[in-house]
């Protein structure tokens, strides 16, 4: 096999419910359980377990429903997020650190500081997010192996 | 290598191998194998759950003999706070204290007024530390190793101060050897423990090379010789009082009681000791500043080696603490002065001590994965425990990791009994 040729290891895809606080951090605590039983470094763990809680939080708050994929690759481990929901209309806007369309709600559950994405994008080495109002948004993001 | 210690002995003649045990574990370090149950020393965080469980006490702690005391000159009995309140509401710390000189020990010392002192210094060092946030607790060893072990990246929020305990004792060896003309090593200072965290915690320590303790006996064991002692009307000769701040470290919750920092939190017990912990992982609770987490539901008074029922026992405590009345704090300037000194400083740095990965590298490690995924899906998934592997995940990595054979599971010996009778019965 040839060094430095990107290879796809292992892959596993969860479901997140749109509203469903009660699970929140369940998915990201799943795919923190697979990246430790897989020897990856925990700082690079901890790392992608804070985007991951995030996505997974932005998806309980804004969304229907989305499909979390693990990618785990000879080069990096990547995240995809892919909703059915809302959209983003302005992602330049969203991205900006404290823009929040939060409800009362959300915010008195601790939530909707507007810091989600920013803080996503701050914990992994490559981002990128695509959105369509009234369609949903998909989030890919990812952590570099050393 | 010599076997990590940890304080949990599997009876093997009274260990029936009914995976209560195992099913209990929170780290997953229980297997029934041939009918008794082992314990994964490596995994082992010293909870207690499984001797809580156990119903024909199979399970015990390793606690120190009595002939253990005759190696020394002179002998010292630390006792826990949790002690104090397992007397009914009537009794005195003062009163406990006493009846432990009357049954074997030289001397005592209470170490409510050192937790006070170290709620002192867990404020000063949180106003002077940069996180990352929040800091969390080391007053339950079990928090410590479960951090070691399951949440490694968590090491940095771990407040490095002492315990009370390590701390009292190594004032009073100092002091005792000195005053009495005494090597150092003449005088044996024990634990009087709720817990069987705290028993390991001096045979194997944390943030120390040698614990300052020599060993530690169970409430449960010394209870009976104390209430005898205390019927006889054994009376304090002393007056003297423990700190009601420092002894509401026995309970949950008591440990932030007495610091002036109030954006804290209490987390009791393992279930929602890991669920917290998954979230401080994920970057949650950020804006907290101290976490005080136990392994046990209430706290040291609901250790595994006490006797006082748990509501009881918080009871019987406030009782003691509303007898102490107001009471002078310990001085703040002298607290930041023993701070500068380092005197509650740990001495070592706290390592992580990961589960072994499954694999040497990446690719071994998916490899290894891909077999457990297929083997988890010849199981049942009813996580009976028959195998003698907590759930039927757990036994799809024994098999893997060489630990054990896929067909221990019941249910895929009898596919294969099926599959093998079948084609007879079509031949008949």
């Amino acid at each position: 096999m040839t060094a430095g040729v990107d290879e796809l290891l292992y892959t596993e895809s969860f479901t997140i419910h749109g509203n469903d606080y009660d699970r929140g951090g369940e998915v990201s605590a799943r795919v923190k359980s697979i990246l430790k039983e897989l020897g990856i470094d925990p700082l690079l763990i901890r790392r992608l377990s804070i985007a991951n809680f995030e996505a997974e939080m932005n998806v309980i708050m804004y969304a229907q429903e989305a499909t979390l994929v693990l990618e785990v690759r000879t080069d990096a481990v990547c995240i995809t997020v892919a909703d059915r929901g809302q959209g983003i209309p302005d992602i330049e806007l969203a991205m900006q650190p404290g823009y929040s369309t939060a409800t009362p709600e959300m915010r008195a559950r601790g939530f909707g500081a507007g810091l989600g994405l920013p803080n996503i994008k701050k914990n992994s080495d490559r981002f990128s997010i695509e959105s369509k109002p009234g369609a949903g948004t998909t989030l890919r993001y990812a952590v570099v192996l050393s | 290598m010599l076997a990590r210690p940890h304080s949990v002995m599997i009876d093997g003649g009274a260990c029936i191998g009914c995976v209560d045990c195992a099913k209990v574990c929170p780290t997953r370090a229980i297997r029934v194998r041939s009918s008794k149950a082992s314990v994964n020393p490596d995994l082992c965080i010293d909870c207690g759950s499984c001797i809580r469980v156990c119903r024909l006490r199979a399970a015990n702690a390793v606690t120190s003999s009595p002939e253990d005391l005759a190696r020394f000159r002179h002998t010292v009995a630390l006792p826990s706070l949790t002690l104090y309140a397992q007397f009914g509401r009537d009794v005195d710390p003062a009163q406990v204290n006493h009846a432990l000189t009357q049954i074997g020990f030289d001397t005592t010392y209470d170490i409510s007024w050192m937790c006070e002192m170290l709620a002192g210094a867990t404020d000063a060092y949180l106003s002077e530390c940069n996180g990352p946030w929040p800091k969390i607790s080391v007053t339950c060893p079990s928090i410590v190793r479960l951090i070691q072990i399951r949440y490694p990246d968590l090491i940095d929020h771990l407040v490095p101060i002492e315990s009370a305990r390590e701390l009292a004792a190594k004032l009073l060896r100092k002091k005792l050897s000195a005053e009495r003309g005494l090597r150092p090593e003449d005088v044996g200072v024990f634990f009087i423990t709720p817990c069987s965290a705290i028993i390991n915690s001096i045979r194997d320590p944390v943030g120390l090379d040698q614990s300052y303790l020599d060993g530690a006996f169970a409430i449960r064991d010394v209870y009976p010789m104390i209430l005898r002692t205390l019927k006889d009307g054994a009376t304090s000769e002393t007056s003297e009082s423990v700190s009601r701040r420092g002894i509401l470290w026995a309970m949950a919750g008591g440990e932030i009681a007495g610091m002036r920092n109030r954006n804290t939190i209490t987390v009791r017990g393992v279930t929602d000791v890991l669920h917290v912990f998954d979230h401080i992982e994920a970057g949650d609770l950020q804006a907290v500043d101290f976490i005080e987490a136990y392994i046990c539901p209430d706290g040291c008074v609901s250790g595994q080696l006490v006797v006082e029922e748990r509501y009881a026992a918080q009871r019987n405590l406030q009782e003691i603490v509303k007898r102490l009345g107001a009471q002078p704090e310990v001085s703040e300037e002298k607290v930041r002065s023993l701070l500068r000194d380092h005197f509650f400083q740990i001495e070592e740095q706290i390592v992580a001590r990961p589960v072994k990965p499954l694999g040497r590298d990446l690719r071994e490690s998916v490899a290894r994965k891909r077999e457990i995924d297929a083997i988890l899906a010849r199981l049942p998934h009813k996580d009976c425990a028959a195998c003698g592997a907590p759930d039927c995940a757990t036994h799809a990595e024994d098999v893997v990791r060489g630990d054990a054979t896929v067909d221990e599971c019941v249910f895929v010996r009898l596919d294969q009994l099926q599959a093998r009778t079948a084609p007879e019965e079509g031949t008949s």
